[in-house]
């Protein structure tokens, strides 16, 4: 099936998982942020992790990257268990922050998350500034860029070392239309060469160019599948209804009686 | 002008203030523990006793001084005791050196002669010179012992009593040596320290509410290589700092009258008795402890608004404890105890032994202090790693 970028979607996979929770928990205080949470994911996929502000989707990405220290359960990327610092060699993280820095130049941000990285030569940098369009900016200090371009210049330097895996935070906020297909461009040829690509979001828009998605609510996966699957598993004809009667909503929003059924649908 | 508006944002004000428990701590809290620790330091601050050394060169007359000295003093009830008796004015500075007496008094040689001719003879006193205040506080409680014991000792007949001249010289610096003088170490020790720690705390609170942090732990570099390359990176800066400090102190540049301007000079002109390297060094030091307590204090504070309220916590108490308005020694034994865990002490001490003192690298107090330090700034660089979350080392 093409996706709307007119690019070939991933087939399902049948190698080695390249991302895993394994009955994954995260409490704080008397919030279970993360409940028990179980996938595998392919290589060289892109996945949507859709769900609301606050369904926990930031926090299993910091538990996946080890970042957060699981209450329960283990996380796997390409097979060795989270956290190791060898593992976080082959991820490239994308906070949903701004997360570079102001003062200093395009250029010199790109140069220095590839410096840790090991990755800093220069065709590397040249790469990743021109597929975020942003080489004839090199030397603008971050503080002078718009939103827009300082989300492209974070995910430059989220790519500018070529990471395996990629978990990517709402990385399309504040990014305009014709960019943002540029980028599903770009993540989609990722994909093609092997790389395995999470993707955070809150919005459903740009969840059909997903290969596969995961709905969560309320710290657990309460969906999973294709958007064609999950719309027709909900009976509805878009995903963010399908989202809300997956949630045990109906479409407008309002709790169903007897859901029976209802999250179910893994 | 509408009152419901300007109550509003009042109102908003404090709304505000009553979630941010962290500021309003800081602002009625902090007040009462600083005004708390400087009604201490001033109410309990010991009364040493001043050790007096007494340089007789007046044989037999000034063993009756000496020894009428002593009867009065023995027990020390005006703060006051006579601690020893020295052959030659080095022998007795040679013993203030050593802190075996704060003050030695020269019996002149003359005094007999002078006092017969009716001459005012000269009494040379000599005072460490490193500490004005101190040697002043001394001063006046030797001069008050002298005016009871001279009613007793003046010959019957000498009308008016003769009151002697006080010649002063000092072991370290020379009596005219002003307050700058003696306080470009604090300034150097204590400038680096507060401003450096004030820039780190900002620029790392600024890695954790950015986001830049989380980016930085989601890649292999460790926590230690965090650490150490800030400390790194502000330590340059630190440097340059110390060296511009250093140079500002210690040199003077006369500048001439331009035009209307009168002329004037650039630097303090200050003398440093000792290695000004070693001075930079101890400062270094210093500042490399405030890198890391601006990393760790960091973790404390949610806006740079709160780094700078921590001033209050860090800054003002080894302001008041280490040794820079009063000395360590005379502060209540809690308050000393404070003090010696504090960085800021050993740093001032370190840099007057060196600027003043002339001390070098075989001082002990100096060889100590730089332990201290080193492992005051390594003892912080552990704790602003163990602030740095993640899961991997």
């Amino acid at each position: 099936m093409p996706d709307p970028t007119g690019m070939p979607m991933t087939p399902p996979p049948t190698q080695a998982p390249a991302v895993e929770a394994i009955g994954l928990r995260k409490r704080f205080g008397a919030i279970q942020a993360v409940d028990g949470i179980d996938f595998a994911l392919s290589p060289g996929r892109i996945y949507g992790l859709l769900g609301p502000n606050g369904s926990g989707k930031t926090t299993l990405i910091r538990l996946l990257t080890g970042l957060a220290r699981a209450t329960g359960g283990e996380a796997r990327i390409l097979g060795t268990k989270m956290p190791s610092r060898k593992a976080l060699g082959t991820i490239g993280y994308m906070p949903q922050s701004g997360a570079i820095y102001p003062e200093l130049s395009v250029a010199e941000n790109l140069g220095f998350f590839a410096r840790l990285e090991g990755h800093a030569d220069r065709a590397s940098i040249d790469r990743v500034l021109e597929l975020v369009e942003l080489g004839e900016r090199k030397g603008t200090p971050a503080l002078n860029l718009s939103g827009g371009m300082r989300r492209r210049l974070s995910l430059a330097c989220t790519l500018v070392h070529e990471p395996k895996v990629l978990f990517l935070d709402e990385p399309t906020v504040g990014v305009d239309p014709a960019l943002r297909v540029q980028f599903w461009t770009h993540f989609r040829r990722l994909a093609a060469a092997g790389t395995t690509i999470l993707v955070a979001s809150h919005v459903m828009d740009e969840a059909d160019r997903c290969d596969e998605l995961l709905f969560v609510r309320g710290g657990k996966v309460i969906g999973r599948g294709s958007g064609a699957e999950l719309r027709q598993r909900a009976g509805t004809d878009n995903l963010e209804a399908a989202f809300l009667v997956l949630s045990g909503l109906d479409p407008e929003g309002n709790p169903i009686q007897a859901t029976s059924g209802s999250g179910a649908i893994l | 002008m509408s009152a419901s508006r300007i109550l509003a944002i009042a109102r908003r004000i404090a709304q505000g203030f009553r979630r941010d428990e962290r500021t309003l701590g800081l602002m009625f809290v902090v007040p009462i523990l600083v005004t708390a620790l400087l009604g201490w330091v001033l109410r309990d601050t010991k009364d040493t006793t001043v050790g007096v050394i007494v340089v007789n060169q007046a044989g037999e007359v000034g063993q009756r001084i000496y020894d009428a000295l002593v009867t009065a003093t023995t027990g020390a009830p005006d703060g006051v005791e006579v601690v020893s008796i020295a052959d030659t004015v080095d022998a007795a500075k040679e013993q203030i050196r050593h802190d075996n007496g704060d003050i030695a008094i020269v019996i002149p040689a003359t005094l007999l002669a002078d006092v017969t001719s009716g001459t005012r003879p000269t009494f040379t006193v000599i005072s460490k010179g490193t500490e004005p205040a101190a040697d002043a506080q001394a001063f006046g409680k030797l001069q008050g012992v002298f005016a009871s014991l001279a009613r007793e000792l003046v010959p019957a007949g000498a009308n008016p009593p003769v009151i002697p001249q006080i010649k002063r010289e000092t072991v370290y610096l020379t009596p005219e040596a002003d307050q700058v003088d003696v306080l470009s170490p604090i300034f150097l020790g204590f400038f680096g320290y507060f401003f450096v720690f004030l820039l780190t705390g900002v620029s790392f609170l600024r890695e954790r509410i950015g986001g830049t942090l989380e980016r930085l732990l989601a890649t292999p570099v460790t926590r230690g290589e965090i650490v150490l390359g800030y400390s790194l990176g502000f330590g340059i800066f630190a440097t340059i700092q110390v060296i511009v400090l250093t140079l500002f102190i210690l040199n003077s540049v006369d500048v001439p009258a331009i035009g209307p301007l009168p002329p004037f000079s650039i630097g303090l002109g200050v003398d440093s008795a000792g290695s000004p390297f070693l001075a930079f060094l101890i400062a270094l030091l210093l500042s490399i402890g405030a890198v890391n307590l601006g990393i760790f204090l960091s973790t404390f504070a949610r806006t740079e608004l709160q780094v700078i309220q921590f001033i209050p916590l860090v800054i003002v108490p080894q302001g008041l404890l280490g040794g820079i308005l009063f000395p360590t020694a005379q502060l209540p034994d809690v308050l000393n105890t404070i003090a010696h865990a504090l960085p800021l002490t050993y740093a001032v001490e370190g840099l007057r032994e060196v600027m003043l003192k002339g001390s070098d690298l075989s001082s002990t107090v100096v060889q100590t202090d730089l332990a201290v330090l080193a492992g005051i700034a390594l003892f912080f660089v552990v704790l602003a790693s163990g602030t740095i979350k993640r899961e991997v080392a």
